[in-house]
């Protein structure tokens, strides 16, 4: 219950604060939304294998962003924040993609 | 990892596996679940079954939970406001390109007017101020337009020139592939035209001056700096028929001969009754002034233009 408020509260200030991006950050924004949903999906995936743990998800949705943040930061300040970028994207891809694939067994068992 | 089954001898060992190469791609698909998933299962099972979950996990779960919905929303609203952003952005950019041609597009108008304006006073100004005399002047010098009989050549690149395909002996400079006609092409043709009597001369309607030059940049032919675009049509005002005998007599004719029979580039001549030729643009000079007949020969005026530029160049 208390889960699906922060998930509904976390929209809704993400839709009412329209939030300033800082000019600087911008270019981070779509790497911490891929590494959010790489976290999401992880979440899901372990609850349905009985796995689930709390802080384990909290703590790998913070890691997975500023990890990846870092990452392209690197990439940046050394001029491969592109190439940099493409690399995090594929590899949270990937692991989106069989995570949601393992959700789709469980689930549809098919 | 030390072993590279694809250039080992040896049969590949139980630790290899054929799609060794592909180790990454599979490290991560295998272990797409978070580690500390299974690790935390671990503990939990070491403890002793699951505990009851606590009102501490449940609020970790919900800011996590806020945390992601947050950053994703914040995201999806990024790009919603970017996008109009980045279309108004190229739209602009259009509007200015568009506005920046059509500028430069009225400006060049303007140019041929005041061009059409100065070659027409000068026009009247000849002919008022000299008479017979600035007439012959100004037509020799290419300054007014002439009609009479002559002779035109229509000179064009070889069937299929300009596609890039076939090297042959005429590769070089310049141009890359054969059977294009040069600027070297036409230098000879005019000077053959010249030679053999033309009073004026035109190429693709540009009237041919004593400054004018044929020459060539990248893949083009330049006369009086201007691009021309093949075929290429050179008019010459003379007495038609002998002037095209003495031209096909000459070098120049035997040089047309040989590249049409060599190369395939197409000539066809033909004595024309009237031929119009324009008046030359631009003929002006900088520093040619006329001799005063009183002063001697070998003016100092020469001289202290020399020291002036010398000047110039003086670190």
């Amino acid at each position: 219950m208390i889960a699906v408020l922060g998930l509904v509260l976390g929209i809704v200030i993400g839709v009412l604060t329209r939030p300033v991006v800082p000019t600087g950050l911008e270019v981070y924004l779509p790497i911490a939304v891929v590494a959010a949903l790489d976290a999401v999906f992880g979440g899901l995936r372990a609850r349905l294998d009985g796995k689930f743990d709390d802080k384990v998800f909290v703590v790998s949705f913070l890691s997975n962003v500023v990890v990846a943040a870092l990452i392209v930061f690197l990439g940046d300040q050394l001029g491969v924040g592109a190439q940099l970028s493409v690399g995090v994207v594929v590899v949270f891809g990937i692991r989106i993609f069989s995570n949601v694939t393992a959700i789709r067994r469980h689930v549809f068992r098919a | 990892m030390t072993a590279m089954p694809a250039q080992s001898s040896r049969p590949p060992d139980a630790t290899s596996r054929p799609d060794a190469s592909m180790w990454l791609l599979n490290q991560v698909m295998d272990h797409s679940l978070d580690e500390g998933y299974e690790e935390a299962a671990a503990r939990r099972a070491a403890a002793g079954g699951n505990p009851p979950r606590t009102l501490r996990d449940r609020v970790w779960l919900a800011v996590g939970l806020l945390l992601a919905a947050f950053v994703v929303t914040a995201g999806a609203a990024q790009a919603r406001a970017g996008a109009p952003e980045v279309a108004r952005e190229r739209e602009e950019l259009l509007e200015r390109v568009r506005a920046g041609t059509e500028g430069a597009d009225r400006l060049q108008a303007e140019v041929d007017g005041l061009r059409d304006a100065v070659a027409e006073g000068r026009r009247a100004a000849l002919t008022e101020e000299g008479g017979e005399r600035a007439e012959l002047v100004g037509l020799l010098a290419g300054a007014i337009a002439v009609t009479g009989p002559g002779l035109e050549l229509v000179v064009d690149d070889a069937e299929g020139a300009g596609t890039g395909s076939g090297a042959g002996p005429r590769e070089g400079s310049g141009f890359s592939d054969t059977g294009r006609v040069r600027d070297r092409d036409l230098q000879r043709v005019v000077n053959g035209l010249w030679a053999a009597g033309a009073e004026a001369v035109a190429i693709n309607d540009r009237r041919l001056t004593s400054l004018s030059a044929i020459r060539t940049a990248g893949d083009a032919v330049l006369v009086d700096n201007r691009p021309l675009v093949p075929p290429y049509t050179v008019q010459a005002i003379g007495d038609g028929e002998a002037l095209r005998e003495a031209f096909e007599a000459g070098p120049a004719g035997a040089t047309l001969r040989d590249l049409r029979d060599h190369f395939g580039i197409r000539v066809t001549t033909g004595v024309r009754d009237e031929l119009r030729l324009p008046a030359a643009t631009g003929a002006t000079t900088r520093y040619a002034v006329p001799v005063d007949p009183d002063a001697a020969p070998g003016d100092t005026g020469t001289r202290e233009t020399d020291h002036d530029t010398e000047e110039d160049y003086t670190p």
